[in-house]
């Protein structure tokens, strides 16, 4: 599948934190010939393992994480008015409330129900409220019912996700709605469709984790449950543009950026880094001196430490429906985690534990 | 209903200082528990054992702690400065007594501002335990007090200082009165201490247990009060099922599976989205390799207030609802 068509796919699928059943599903389908099992686990996460060729035995395990949740409503309140009826809602996750004026969002109610997010006119608001975001207090989702049908077919509680087809602009950008974090799970399906041609001795554990962007819920869960001897993280971060702090950011179709900071063991740092220049890969440093708000957070501290890594792909309008990505960085992430775990060896893990203990060796610092 | 009620929400707990909550919780439940204990925490643990092959474990949690204050420093004139043990809102305090361990009753006043209608923060605010100097204060730095208030029942109306969450045990003691002996999965119910200040208790004993199902009982707010922030929970709907607090997504199958069993059981329910707040259902959620979390609320006015109300045909409810989902299967 061409890299556009599978980011199509993953983004219009729907997921919100919480209700990643859609996309897990659609995700397990697509890896289920890639590796050698799949299961969708008590919280909701997609978790594929694909067994390494390493004859020591337990094998050693990398985890690979990539949320599957996205942004999303629910429904706080179903309100009348002269018979018709309108839904009141809340956001699942870090909602750009600026943005959701003029949004379209399905219902998954007793059917789904797409309904716009539509509010009055600036100029017709109260003074105080001109000119200014609209709240979930002046917000409505209207799916054009009268009150009677809405109360038959939509609760309270019910799950709403955006609906926004992914477009093609110029080059090979992209833009649309949960390319964060569809982004990073179409690099880890291009990932486990690479390893296919690789030799790798480590077992392999793809999650696509549920509930990230509230509470890293999937990475507690899964790095707790899958014994992981390291992790990654992959996510997306933002990308350098007008207005932004360019000299922090990565630059959009510059190839992925690894996260360095509190999170990351700067031996997996370091495998991702050799692995890039193995491939002639240009990549970036981000560094994240308190943590970057991602899955890494959650898999570090999980069972007795799990050393972790972080790819980022960048991302531009993160939080909003118009994400944008460059396909060539989604491409890069897959191949860079591929080789990466391809040259992974029974010499790995004993390393690892002697470089936290060498500091004055600058080149081990990820520099 | 009312005398044991009485018992639980009169009694003194705030978070950390749960003895006194345990040693009267467990005489009640003893009859109906195969085997009970008591964790390094504090925890209080009911364990209902079955024969059933491959049953699920369900961990049902109610905190037994409560908002308070702890006293950090004496004045030379017996006074007492102090902090909060958990969600406790400034506006709440003038006026308003603590009792400590002891029994010692505190009044709470505040410092002299010309600007009367503010609301001063909890660092201005003092205890007055009738001290006149340090020699004669019975309280030290790092004694804890609960608020002080008397329980009435007003028709279906309970009010009290800590119907949050003494109303959760008084849901938890009564379904195990009635659960058949046979429950069908392997159950433990927590009387959970620590949750005011972090669902710490509940967290413990999550990762003792590793449950594949974790009910918290808990209140929730309400929207039907003047002026109240938009909620479409009632006093006197039913029971409420947890969809979504803020620290916590509840598990979309058991949801469901809730909703069914209200339904097949008649009982009146609603459905809440709780905008601020979590349970003891957050730490079940993340503990070891995660459990199916959910919660049913209490519906609540004046939440973290020394009145909080609950209407007594909610709490019927919720008992029935919860006995309903133990003695079934739970398919998710």
């Amino acid at each position: 599948m061409d890299t556009f068509d599978l980011l199509k796919r993953l983004t219009e699928t729907p997921g919100p934190s919480g209700n990643e059943h859609a996309i897990a599903a659609a995700l397990q389908e697509m890896w289920r010939p890639l590796v050698d099992e799949t299961t969708i686990d008590r919280v909701g996460s997609l978790v594929a393992i694909k067994r390494g060729a390493g004859e020591t035995e337990p094998r050693p395990r990398i985890l690979l994480a990539a949320h599957a949740d996205e942004l999303g409503l629910m429904v706080t309140n179903i309100v009348a008015h002269g018979g018709n009826g309108f839904l009141r809602v809340t956001n699942l996750g870090g909602v750009d409330r600026r943005h959701l004026m003029g949004q379209t969002a399905v219902v998954h109610g007793r059917e789904p129900l797409t309904g716009i997010l539509g509010g009055l006119p600036d100029a017709r608001l109260p003074e105080r409220e001109r000119g200014q975001a609209y709240t979930y207090d002046n917000l409505v989702l209207d799916v054009g019912l009268p009150i009677d049908r809405l109360r038959e077919l939509v609760s309270v509680g019910d799950f709403v996700s955006f609906r926004q087809p992914l477009r093609r602009l110029q080059k090979n950008r992209v833009a649309g709605k949960a390319l964060d974090n569809r982004a990073s799970l179409a690099a880890l399906t291009l990932c486990l469709e690479a390893l296919q041609a690789r030799r790798h001795t480590w077992d392999v554990v793809a999650v696509a984790t549920a509930q990230e962007e509230t509470i890293y819920l999937g990475a507690y869960t899964s790095g707790h449950a899958q014994r992981p001897d390291i992790a990654v993280a992959i996510d997306v971060c933002h990308a350098k543009g007008p207005g932004a702090n360019d000299g922090e950011l990565a630059e959009l179709g510059g190839g992925p950026s690894l996260g360095l900071g509190a999170e990351i063991h700067p031996a997996v740092h370091r495998a991702l880094k050799e692995a890039a220049e193995a491939l002639e890969m240009s990549v970036t440093v981000s560094a994240n001196a308190r943590g970057a708000g991602t899955d890494a957070y959650a898999l570090q501290t999980a069972r007795e430490g799990i050393p972790t890594g972080l790819v980022e792909i960048p991302l531009r309008y993160m939080h909003t429906m118009v994400e944008t990505a460059d396909t060539g960085d989604v491409e890069r992430a897959g191949r860079l985690l591929a080789e990466m775990i391809a040259r992974l060896d029974d010499a790995f893990l004993p390393n690892l534990r002697e470089e936290l203990m060498r500091p004055d060796n600058r080149k081990d610092n990820g520099q | 209903m009312n005398d044991l009620l009485r018992s639980l929400v009169e009694a003194y707990g705030p978070s950390g200082f749960e003895d006194a909550l345990r040693d009267l919780i467990r005489p009640l439940v003893e009859p109906h528990a195969d085997d009970i204990s008591v964790d390094a925490m504090g925890n209080l643990l009911v364990h209902k054992s079955t024969a059933a092959a491959g049953a699920l474990k369900v961990m049902i949690a109610a905190h037994i702690d409560e908002i308070g204050v702890m006293a950090t420093h004496i004045t030379e004139k017996g006074f007492l400065r102090f902090t909060n043990i958990g969600g406790v809102m400034p506006h709440t305090l003038l006026g308003n007594r603590v009792r400590f361990a002891d029994g010692t009753i505190g009044v709470i006043g505040v410092d002299h501002s010309d600007d009367r209608g503010a609301i001063q923060p909890l660092s201005k605010h003092f205890i007055d335990v009738g001290a006149t100097g340090r020699e004669d204060c019975p309280v030290r730095v790092g004694d804890a007090a609960g608020f002080d208030r008397a329980f009435v029942a007003r028709g279906n109306y309970l009010t009290a200082k800590s119907m949050d969450d003494r109303i959760g045990c008084y849901v938890a003691i009564e379904a195990l009165r009635r659960l058949p002996a046979d429950v069908p999965h392997d159950v433990t119910f927590v009387f959970s201490v620590q949750e005011e200040v972090g669902t710490r208790g509940a967290e413990a004993a999550a990762n003792r247990i590793l449950p594949d199902v974790g009910i918290a009982l808990d209140v929730t707010r309400t929207g039907d009060v003047p002026e109240a922030k938009a909620m479409s929970v009632s006093l006197g709907d039913g029971p409420a099922i947890k969809v979504r607090d803020s620290g916590m997504i509840a598990h979309a199958g058991l949801v469901r599976l809730m909703r069914r069993r209200a339904e097949e059981a008649g009982i009146r329910y609603q459905m809440e989205v709780l905008d601020g707040g979590s349970t003891d259902a957050r730490s079940m959620q993340v503990a070891g390799p995660g459990c199916a979390a959910g919660c049913i609320s209490i519906p609540c006015r004046y939440v973290h207030s020394p009145s909080e109300t609950v209407d007594s045909r909610d709490v019927e409810g919720c008992i029935q609802l919860l006995v309903a989902l133990l003695s079934g299967s739970i398919d998710l």
